[in-house]
């Protein structure tokens, strides 16, 4: 048994079948989640925006045409969702990492520690590199689908990626040295939280 | 070739999707230069990063949006042509959220509520059997309202839900799990606390002060802090003490909060 292709449901979904929606909900809720957690760090806004996408999916499910990538088309209401959203409530835009879940422990110290660098260090990059990265490697858009998601150019994206991959590495390292001098001078220092007022 | 050549090509060269040409030279020059084999290692480990889970919520949450949707759906006409043309109007969810909606589900729970008098008045026919039914679906069509409403996008709107489940009695349990929901994880203090207020009617119900005890944990606003502990001490719950002591001796606490949760834990006792 084939599974259905995803442009085949929202087809179905777009001629009145809405139940469908909930198969392609099953296949894009957790991607789209992740793409706004580690966008954002915020969860709860994260699961806002997932829902919204789909509220929205319904709402110009007429304007879904035939032969349409469905995943690119998803992901250009959910980067249209989260532009509307930062909009009208500019103050969140910051990332807000303590929001984060915790990283589940994995196979190794080392691994895991590697997995806490690089999360930081994707933290420090601009949003907009932040997302590039995250729509390429995550949410496995094609080259092409990105290009015509942010409206540039194919060779515009090649580079905006090379441009996000230098400046994580040159986070990373940041991040790294930070961390080995830390530990030279003191041991452990305990993490502070902030909290909200 | 350049770096940025090479950096184009990470992608396809861990997809092992090169053609032998290009992977030559690829690998050529990742032995060369430090910065793009660096980069290249970044990349394949960007796939470690852990996938997060949505909260099962999430999925009951979407559920609830397409009933609303799909129970607007059912007073459309159909799927005609015509109502392709008028994409505005179908959406049920987005009309009840304007003024004029709310108003005329107002009026559609005047005419409800007559007609139902009108036939208990009547002297023919079973009236108690279609009463019935009439007050099931206008109770199913008060929970979508506020299943609905919970999820707006706006605070107010979410605070008008929040006050529209406090007319009932009586809590559907599909809007009682909404509210324990919007009470742990609502952006807008607001909310969370007309959330606390509406749950404190609902005492009776064991999950309700299970999610209340266990919020302290989570709530980080001293605004919320205090009114759950309130909560707590007019509900006489002991199960509590275990959290409040830990709120009392957490270091980030707001000072406020701790002399509030040392005097809640002397009443408790």
């Amino acid at each position: 048994m084939t599974l259905a292709p995803d442009e085949d449901l929202m087809l179905q979904v777009r001629d009145g079948a809405g139940e469908m929606l909930g198969v392609l909900f099953d296949r894009y809720q957790t991607p789209l989640f992740n793409f706004y957690s580690k966008l954002t760090g915020n969860r709860t806004l994260s699961e806002d925006l997932v829902q919204e996408v789909f509220l929205r999916i319904l709402k110009y499910r007429q304007s879904y045409r035939p032969g349409t990538p469905f995943r690119a088309w998803i992901y250009q209401i959910a980067r249209n969702s989260r532009i509307d959203h930062f909009r009208k409530f500019p103050r969140e835009t910051a990332f807000e990492p303590e929001m984060l879940a915790p990283v589940f422990p994995t196979d190794s110290a080392q691994e895991q520690q590697e997995v806490e660098l690089l999360e930081r260090a994707l933290q420090r990059l601009s949003e907009e590199k932040r997302e590039i990265l995250l729509l390429c490697r995550f949410q496995e858009l094609k080259y092409k689908e990105i290009a015509s998601l942010l409206g540039c150019e194919l060779n515009t994206v090649r580079t905006r990626i090379h441009r996000a991959l230098e400046d994580l590495r040159k986070a990373f390292h940041q991040i790294a040295q930070g961390k080995m001098l830390k530990k030279a001078e003191a041991p452990a220092a305990p993490r502070g939280g902030g909290h909200e007022v | 070739m350049k770096c940025e050549q090479i950096a184009e090509l990470f992608r396809e060269y861990l997809e092992e999707s090169l053609n032998p040409d290009q992977r030559r030279d690829v690998e050529a020059h990742l032995k060369e230069c430090a910065n793009c084999s660096e980069e290249v290692v970044l990349w394949q480990k960007l796939s470690l990063l852990p996938v997060e889970q949505p909260s099962p919520r999430s999925r009951a949450r979407f559920e609830a949006m397409l009933q609303a949707y799909q129970a607007g759906r059912s007073d459309q006409p159909g799927s005609s042509p015509e109502w392709n043309k008028r994409p505005a109007s179908w959406n049920f969810v987005e009309w009840l959220r304007s003024p004029l909606g709310t108003l005329a589900y107002g009026v559609a729970l005047l005419v409800i509520g007559l007609l139902a008098g009108l036939r208990v008045g009547s002297p023919k026919g079973s009236p108690s059997q279609e009463l019935a039914d009439m007050r099931s679906q206008l109770a199913s069509m008060k929970q979508l309202v506020v299943l609905s409403m919970l999820q707006q996008q706006s605070a107010g709107a979410r605070l008008e839900g929040v006050t529209w489940s406090t007319r009932d009695q009586q809590l559907d349990p599909k809007v009682l799990s909404a509210l324990l929901h919007t009470l742990r994880y609502d952006p807008s203090v607001d909310v969370r606390l007309a959330a606390l207020d509406a749950l404190g009617r609902h005492s009776s119900q064991p999950q309700v002060r299970t999610t209340v005890v266990n919020a302290l944990q989570d709530q980080q606003s001293p605004l919320m802090q205090v009114a759950l502990i309130d909560q707590l001490v007019e509900w006489h719950e002991r199960e509590a003490a275990p959290n409040l002591e830990k709120l009392r001796q957490s270091p980030n606490v707001n000072p406020t909060v701790r002399q509030h949760a040392d005097w809640a834990i002397g009443k408790l006792n």
